[in-house]
């Protein structure tokens, strides 16, 4: 039997493979598909032709596969297809995803602020085997790095995290420990309220880590 | 002009010589990228994938020895590109060189076009044989003497010095790809030149380095309806307003710029039907091409997809006129080449002088000329076995089945790891630079 981690050696003119019935063939070439689309951008040098041909060798395959009828291409247990859009950074996937496109566009999509990919990604439903290869082949145009930092604006940076969460005016609440005699109370009120009206930062982390601050002050003035 | 040896033909090729280093440890940087002779064939230029251009000097031919053509010596080595890095995506930016083009000879300096995957630059190599010497204008231990001591005016006169060969960057043609150049191609205009990456090609003025026009671009709108790259691009060799661009599903486009400003729309396009007895998976990635190059008459075109070489007449969109295969035997080997992936290997191809013979590269070190004229080809091989200085190189022959014959080599002891993807023929005579891995062999017919 071919497969991957099997020792083959080449008979004498014809590829192993071509004894095997067309279905094993056809599951062979799509799963070194599969393997390479995913090793594709992990290489040092990711090439888009490479890339566009794997692509369409995958999409061949499974429109072939689809056309006869035969239970979906993936073999393996359906992965979130839908990539996350919340700022955070997604978890390096540590099993192997479904499909190709799902396990790139998990790496690239928050490392990739010049992918041409800007609208939703379509939901678990599509089968195309080209789900949104936008992802996969939008990370490798070249940018001028230096020159789009210089252009960018900073907010711009940080408008799409969201900062909801984190209203100034709930910090007032938090920062001001209950106070521990008349004499300190207003000096002390004053002086939190002051430390956070000089943080005008839209930055969530830093309205985070002040609050956790606080938050341990508090514990430790009252005890 | 003869043509490419082996039967009836009377031309035989001879090692000349072989650069680069011997040992078999190949440094990833000396990896030869591109090789291209200049337009007289008197300068050969290689790129390596460290970013250096070393440029070799044909010898005057001596008179002492008439049966034997100059030799080719280094004339000139420069770092062109440097690696850069893109912080945003975290990725590096080669500095392999993909493409070096020379421009035609102007005055006495040279001039060349070299580019890595973003860069395109311009540079001029001038020798420098004299200096001016006999000023009296310093002291003995070089400070500068007081102008008032200066009594006689001492014209300075050129002496002969050393030879320096000096390469300085004249032009650099950046930022305007977003993806990796493959190719560059100088109009006969010598005024414009384009470059080519996978998605567009532009259009350049030689003296202007902050704009260029784009002129092709299939990009679409919606990156997930990408299904084709642009492999390579050729200005046509007499007419300026036409050109050529390949394409990874096997076609080529032939665009007129008089047209229309965005040649998007192809004035012909070049595609052969493909045979269905030979379809299989890998299909397309096989037709995928990976050279295109005029014939020096600007009649026909050659192209090279995996497996053949073909010969374009420029009116004939439906057909190629001649199909030449390369190595026929690997077509049953393709899942074998798909995983190891040699099946994207990019083969250049190249035309001789007077357009009767082409040339391309293969594995194992092998080489195939095929003669269009006599019907003939011939596969020889580069290495360091058969570089006896002036030995007739001997024809090889691999084996396809059945029972191998002395001296040929069956199919699987074939070095897919020992490929001749660059190789160039002088552009009047019989000679021929061939490149593996890291060694660049020089190949001239027997005189």
């Amino acid at each position: 039997m071919v497969g991957r981690g099997v020792k083959r050696k080449l008979s004498d003119c014809e590829d192993q493979m071509l004894d095997l019935p067309y279905p094993q063939q056809r599951q062979l070439v799509l799963d070194l598909c599969l393997d390479k689309l995913q090793s594709c951008q992990r290489r040092a040098e990711p090439s888009l032709h490479r890339s566009v041909l794997l692509a369409n060798t995958l999409r061949q395959i499974q429109r072939e596969m689809r056309q006869e009828g035969g239970p979906h291409p993936e073999s393996s247990p359906p992965a979130p297809a839908t990539p996350r859009h919340s700022p955070d950074l997604p978890p390096v996937p540590s099993d192997r995803p479904s499909t190709p496109v799902a396990a790139l566009s998990s790496s690239l999509l928050c490392d990739d602020a010049q992918s041409t990919c800007t609208e939703l990604p379509k939901g678990p439903g599509s089968e195309d085997g080209g789900k949104s290869p936008d992802l996969m082949f939008g990370s490798f145009e070249i940018t001028n790095s230096t020159s789009y930092l210089t252009d960018l604006q900073l907010d711009d940076i940080f408008e799409d995290i969201d900062t909801s969460m984190y209203d100034p005016s709930d910090f007032s609440v938090l920062a001001c420990p209950p106070p521990r005699g008349s004499s300190g109370a207003s000096l002390g009120n004053d002086y939190n309220l002051k430390a956070f009206s000089t943080c005008t930062t839209s930055s969530s982390t830093l309205q985070m880590c002040l609050n956790d601050l606080d938050h341990i002050m508090e514990i430790l003035v009252r005890s | 002009m003869a043509g490419a040896g082996g039967g009836g033909n009377d031309v035989q090729w001879c090692f000349s010589q072989v650069k680069g280093a011997i040992d078999d440890d190949v440094a990833e940087a000396d990896i030869i990228s591109t090789v291209e002779f200049n337009h007289s064939g008197e300068l050969l230029a290689t790129g390596d994938k460290g970013g250096r251009v070393v440029i070799f000097q044909q010898e005057l031919e001596s008179k002492n020895q008439p049966q034997c053509r100059g030799e080719y010596n280094v004339y000139s080595t420069f770092q062109s590109h440097e690696p850069e890095f893109d912080y945003l995506k975290s990725l590096e930016i080669e500095e392999k060189i993909n493409k070096i083009r020379w421009l035609p000879q102007k005055n006495a300096a040279q001039f060349l076009l070299s580019t890595n995957d973003k860069t395109i630059k311009l540079w001029k190599i001038s020798e420098r044989d004299k200096r001016p010497e006999g000023y009296n204008l310093k002291e003995e231990d070089g400070r500068y003497r007081d102008p008032t001591t200066v009594t006689t005016l001492r014209v300075p006169v050129f002496q002969p010095m050393d030879l320096m060969v000096e390469a300085s960057p004249r032009r650099v043609f950046a930022n305007a790809h977003t993806y990796h150049i493959n190719s560059i191609s100088v109009n006969s205009d010598c005024e414009t030149y384009l470059s080519a990456d996978d998605l567009r090609i532009n259009l350049w003025n030689l003296e202007i380095t902050d704009r260029s026009f784009n002129i092709v671009d299939i990009k679409p709108v919606n990156m997930e309806e990408l299904t084709e790259v642009i492999t390579a691009a050729e200005f046509h060799p007499n007419q300026c307003n036409t050109f050529v661009y390949s394409s990874s599903k096997g076609t080529i486009r032939l665009c007129d710029m008089r047209a229309s400003a965005l040649c998007d729309q192809h004035s012909k396009l070049f595609e052969e039907p493909e045979d269905p007895s030979n379809r299989s998976f890998f299909s397309e990635i096989i037709s995928s091409i990976s050279d295109v190059k005029f014939s020096h008459s600007g009649r026909y075109m050659m192209t090279r997809d995996y497996l053949s070489v073909k010969i374009w007449d420029l009116n004939m969109e439906s057909r190629p006129v001649e199909t030449y295969q390369v190595h026929e035997y690997l077509r049953s080997k393709l899942c074998s080449l798909y995983e190891n992936d040699c099946i994207f290997d990019k083969f250049e191809c190249c035309w001789n002088g007077n357009d009767s013979v082409v040339m391309t590269g293969s594995y194992n070190n092998f080489f195939r000329m095929f003669d269009r004229g006599y019907r003939q080809d011939v596969t020889l091989e580069a290495s360091r076995e058969s570089s006896k200085p002036r030995s007739v190189l001997k024809p090889r022959k691999v084996c396809t089945g059945g029972k191998r014959k002395k001296d040929e080599i069956s199919v699987d002891s074939l070095d897919f790891n020992k490929k001749i993807l660059h190789t160039a023929w002088h552009p009047q005579d019989n000679i021929i630079a061939v490149a593996t891995t890291n060694n660049l062999y020089i190949f001239q017919d027997k005189l």
